[in-house]
């Protein structure tokens, strides 16, 4: 890979982000569902007389409404392609298939990660957990989350682009996949959040499984996203 | 025209095919039979006989998703029709027997344990790859234009992902049997758990040759009618 | 005992259900097959 593919990779993830910049229009949808989503959790799943279980809780909700809001940004980041189909543009340049991959799965999991700050602040208050005891592990696993999910979510989100039940699919499509990436994080962000987890050892277990998903998912990705995207 | 007829299903093929059916029919009578005289377990009793069906269900589901996923391979990376049509036929197979699994295996978890299910290692990476061939199929249906290019893609990670589900899920503790009791069985079940392990593998192997066969008629067919309406509108 | 029969039971019924189905689907496409044969001798009359 060289300096020229990166700076396809970039090109395409700057081009993404900010058409993202101007509209905001992920942003501001992703996020608000996503808050109403930790709402909706924080009412069904309201359990005041067990303080125990507020780490579990708050750490499943947050990655819960990750995901399902998580399909909202990787739809409307590959469905611009379909307006005036700047698709087949893209795939006409010069850029390599899997620069283009790489970019998008770049621009999505910076909108998603944005969106997963603010909801992280949110689950600490609605489940009255200490989200912010280690920064620097959350943040770890919060990227290396949000990446298994957006490497496996660019490729079917690129495959429905053509399909006409496409919301509907890529849930479908995206939820049984990702659910050992959902597990790994929901597992190590429960031990971040939990005052009472004696050490961080199952943080470390978990964050050597994410990054061996991740690197799967995105070489799997790599491969994959150019049949997938130009097949007739 | 003529070349594309002459590949169709032939009479020497049915007959053994045929004969393949009469096989398994053979293999399953002998193997009930061995199923009925094996010896009950001693802790679960007659229930546990609900083992010799499951586990060789158990074993087509995962046989099913990677033939799917080699067939899937071989139509994203070489453009082979007949390796789509593969993974189509599989994939079925896949549900069909997955479902059994998972239909046996809770019915004989309400009476070994006490509960129809648990989220354990085994189970939840046997549910997860039901889900992932059944959104296979969903895929095939309804994906649009590139639904065999989706459904390839989906076939894919979802053979690399069993794995990664059995493995996340294994760090709790689980009381689903490991896969040493095969060889920890006793002389009177061991008969009984390989013969219908080959009589469902033999059962799995003439429904997918029938199946795919249907497919391939099909997609000839196809082809034969396209040939045709071009020489009728051809003929004055 | 129920359990075992109805696991027994709930096995064959699915495989039957499924053979069912793709005999159908092979009979159909006998059925176009035939029909395909009658149009290649009424072009080649």
């Amino acid at each position: 890979m060289t300096a020229s593919f990166w700076r396809y990779v970039l090109l395409v993830a700057a081009k993404d982000l900010r058409i993202e910049g101007r509209s905001r229009e992920v942003l501001y949808t992703m996020g608000f569902s996503a808050a109403l989503v930790v709402l909706v959790f924080s009412f069904a799943l309201a359990n005041a007389t067990d303080p125990g279980q507020g780490p579990l809780t708050a750490a499943g909700v947050l990655w819960a409404a990750t995901l399902f809001t998580g399909t909202v940004a990787l739809a409307r980041v590959l469905d611009r392609e379909r307006e005036n189909e700047s698709i087949r543009a893209l795939l006409l340049s010069p850029a390599p298939r899997p620069a283009i991959y790489l970019g998008k799965l770049l621009a999505t999991s910076l909108l998603m990660i944005l969106v997963e700050v603010a909801l992280t602040l949110l689950v600490g208050v609605f489940f009255s957990t200490g989200v912010f005891d280690h920064l620097v592990w959350l943040a770890v696993i919060l990227v290396l989350g949000t990446l298994g999910f957006a490497a496996a979510g660019v490729v079917f989100s690129a495959a429905l682009l053509r399909a006409r039940s496409r919301e509907a699919l890529l849930g479908a499509m995206l939820f049984p996949i990702v659910i050992p990436v959902l597990l790994a994080a929901s597992r190590a962000t429960a031990c971040l959040f939990d005052p009472l987890a004696p050490d961080l050892a199952p943080v470390s277990f978990w964050m050597r499984f994410l990054l061996a998903t991740d690197v799967i998912y995105v070489s799997l990705g790599l491969w994959v996203f150019e049949p997938v995207v130009t097949g007739e | 025209m003529r070349a594309i007829m002459s590949t169709m299903p032939s009479r020497t093929k049915s007959s053994l095919f045929v004969g393949a059916c009469a096989i398994t029919a053979a293999l399953f009578i002998i193997a009930s039979r061995a199923i009925v005289e094996a010896p009950q377990e001693v802790t679960m009793g007659l229930v546990q006989k609900i083992f010799y069906f499951h586990v060789p269900c158990a074993w087509l589901l995962m046989l099913s998703t990677l033939v799917c996923a080699g067939g899937s391979l071989s139509y994203l990376f070489r453009g082979s029709e007949r390796g789509d049509r593969v993974g189509l036929c599989a994939a079925e197979l896949g549900v069909l027997f997955g479902l059994c699994v998972l239909v046996s295996g809770p019915l004989w978890a309400k009476v070994a344990w006490g509960v129809y299910w648990q989220w354990e290692a085994r189970l939840t990476s046997s549910l997860l790859l039901w889900l992932m061939l059944l959104a296979y199929l969903l895929a095939r249906r309804y994906g649009g234009a590139s639904a065999r290019q989706l459904a390839a893609a989906l076939a894919l990670f979802a053979a690399i992902d069993i794995p990664l589900v059995y493995f996340s899920v294994r760090f709790f503790r689980s009381i689903h049997p490991h896969t040493t009791v095969v060889s920890t069985l006793g002389p009177g079940m061991r008969p009984a758990f390989w013969l219908a392990l080959v009589a469902f593998t033999a059962l799995w192997s003439v429904l997918f040759y029938a199946r795919l066969r249907a497919e391939n008629t099909h997609a000839r067919l196809v082809e034969l009618e396209v040939l045709l309406d071009q020489a009728e509108e051809k003929k004055p | 005992m129920k359990m075992v029969a109805l696991a027994y039971g709930f096995i064959w019924l699915a495989v039957l259900v499924y053979v069912s189905l793709v005999g159908r689907r092979l009979l159909r496409l006998d059925g176009e097959m035939d029909e395909l044969r009658r149009r290649i001798d009424r072009l080649n009359r």
